[in-house]
């Protein structure tokens, strides 16, 4: 009995660092999604976006365009506890192509280990969300940020 | 330590590192409030990963929402038949166009309180829903018996709808097929639009002509995120030249043209817009409707 207990220890410690060989994090786009709405309210859901983030061996970009309507507030949620290292959220009122765009935002003026925030803006009619990855140490491994869009 | 305590282990290990690469996305999607097949979530996000750019499109309810708030007016006949709703059953396109037609029908009914119109237009989100395999958003949590229980609570029944579409957003993001929020959206805002245009050549109400400019804006949008997805299904590479002849149209208005010339920001309160300028938007609006829901 005792020698079975051992043997199913090992085999679920043999799967739990399997899970993460690649440093991966498992994403669950439901639960990330539930816990940005209930940040959300008294905002009305509007969309979400679940942005699969992959780090590869230099710095990339990924840009997510947000249409708005002039004259609304607006709530964007992020998600970011489903990634194995730290991204950095930027929003801009022009898209990356741009040569004279603005930061509106910047994830870096928050504390470093903040997995969960929000960012209110209005009077746009449309903002570009970039998420800067940094490079991976070996390989590459992958994880996925939530934002969620609310009007008021 | 002898090694036979860890043969089978490694043989366990052995047979499951081989099928993985690097990139390979381990996802565990499914959960108690909606069941999806985790094995097709992986393919949702490595089309995402084609692309550097990708699109967060409104809801067809913020659109009504903004619309309602410019003081339009309900005219019932603008809205589609009800009894269309079994000839939409014959491709992913026209189920997933006029599913977004209706939820546009809903939003419009539900912000004008025309309480009745709002119970049969959930009910038909909720069949053209099923068409797309989306019985879940509207079954779980009685939420049809929710929605006419709070009818003429507009918060109540905003936040149930909401509930919805992000429900279904969920659902179309687990399956592999954003595809098609991305067509329902197209479905929604031709219909939003139709009826903006019909509410202002009545009302002259200049209020709505800066809500309908609005709409328009968002053609290039709706444009670019087709095209993300424009091998999914065959009627797309149409609907996107159509929805291009709009927006070209669209930008063809002198007062657009020149702010966009000039890079300004626009304000369409103050622009001047012709009504010839807008009569031949109008007639492609009426056009791409009249195919949607043919």
């Amino acid at each position: 009995m005792r020698k079975n207990i051992k043997y199913l220890f090992t085999l679920i410690t043999i799967f739990t660092l399997m899970a993460f060989q690649d440093s991966d994090i498992l994403c669950n786009a439901n639960d990330l999604k539930l816990k940005a709405k209930n940040i959300l309210e008294p905002y009305k859901y509007d969309s979400s976006e679940l942005t699969n983030i992959i780090y590869r061996n230099k710095e990339t970009l990924k840009e997510v365009e947000v249409p708005m309507f002039i004259g609304e507030k607006y709530r964007i949620i992020f998600e970011l506890e489903a990634l194995p290292k730290e991204i950095e959220v930027q929003i801009y009122n022009k898209d990356k192509e741009s040569k004279n765009r603005k930061l509106l935002f910047s994830s870096k003026e928050l504390a470093a280990d903040k997995k969960e925030f929000q960012f209110e803006i209005s009077k746009v009619r449309h903002v570009f969300i970039d998420y800067v990855i940094p490079p991976a140490e070996t390989g590459s491994y992958s994880g996925c940020a939530v934002f969620m869009v609310g009007y008021k | 330590m002898s090694i036979k305590k860890f043969t089978i282990p490694f043989l366990v290990v052995a047979f499951f590192s081989c099928g993985q690469g690097v990139d390979e996305k381990k996802t565990n999607e499914s959960s108690e409030e909606i069941t999806v097949d985790s094995s097709e979530t992986s393919a949702v996000n490595a089309v995402n990963d084609e692309n550097e750019v990708t699109y967060s499109l409104p809801s067809a309810l913020q659109i009504a929402y903004v619309f309602k708030k410019s003081g339009a007016s309900f005219i019932p006949t603008l809205l589609n038949s009800k009894e269309n709703i079994a000839k939409y059953n014959i491709s992913n396109y026209k189920r997933a166009v006029n599913f977004g037609i209706y939820s546009s029908d809903l939003s419009y009914c539900l912000f004008n309180k025309k309480y009745q119109q709002s119970k049969e237009y959930i009910k038909a989100c909720k069949e053209m829903g099923s068409y797309l395999g989306l019985n879940q958003a509207f079954e779980s949590d009685n939420v049809i018996q929710r929605f006419d229980k709070n009818i003429a609570n507009e918060d109540s029944v905003v936040k149930i709808v909401s509930n919805i579409q992000l429900k279904t957003d969920l659902m179309f993001e687990q399956n592999k097929q954003k595809h098609i929020t991305v067509i329902a959206f197209a479905g929604a805002w031709t219909e939003s639009t139709y009826i903006a245009i019909q509410v202002y050549n009545k009302e002259k109400n200049k209020k709505v002509l800066a809500s309908l400019m609005q709409q328009l804006l968002l053609s290039e949008t709706i444009i670019k995120s087709l095209k993300n997805c424009v091998d999914k299904e065959k009627e797309l590479q149409l609907l996107i030249s159509t929805i291009e002849k709009i927006n070209i149209e669209f930008n063809a208005i002198a007062s657009v043209k020149s702010a966009l010339e000039k890079d300004e920001e626009f304000d369409f309160y103050a622009m001047p817009i012709s009504e010839i300028e807008l009569a031949g938007i109008g007639k492609s609006v009426a056009n791409l409707r009249a195919s949607m829901i043919e």
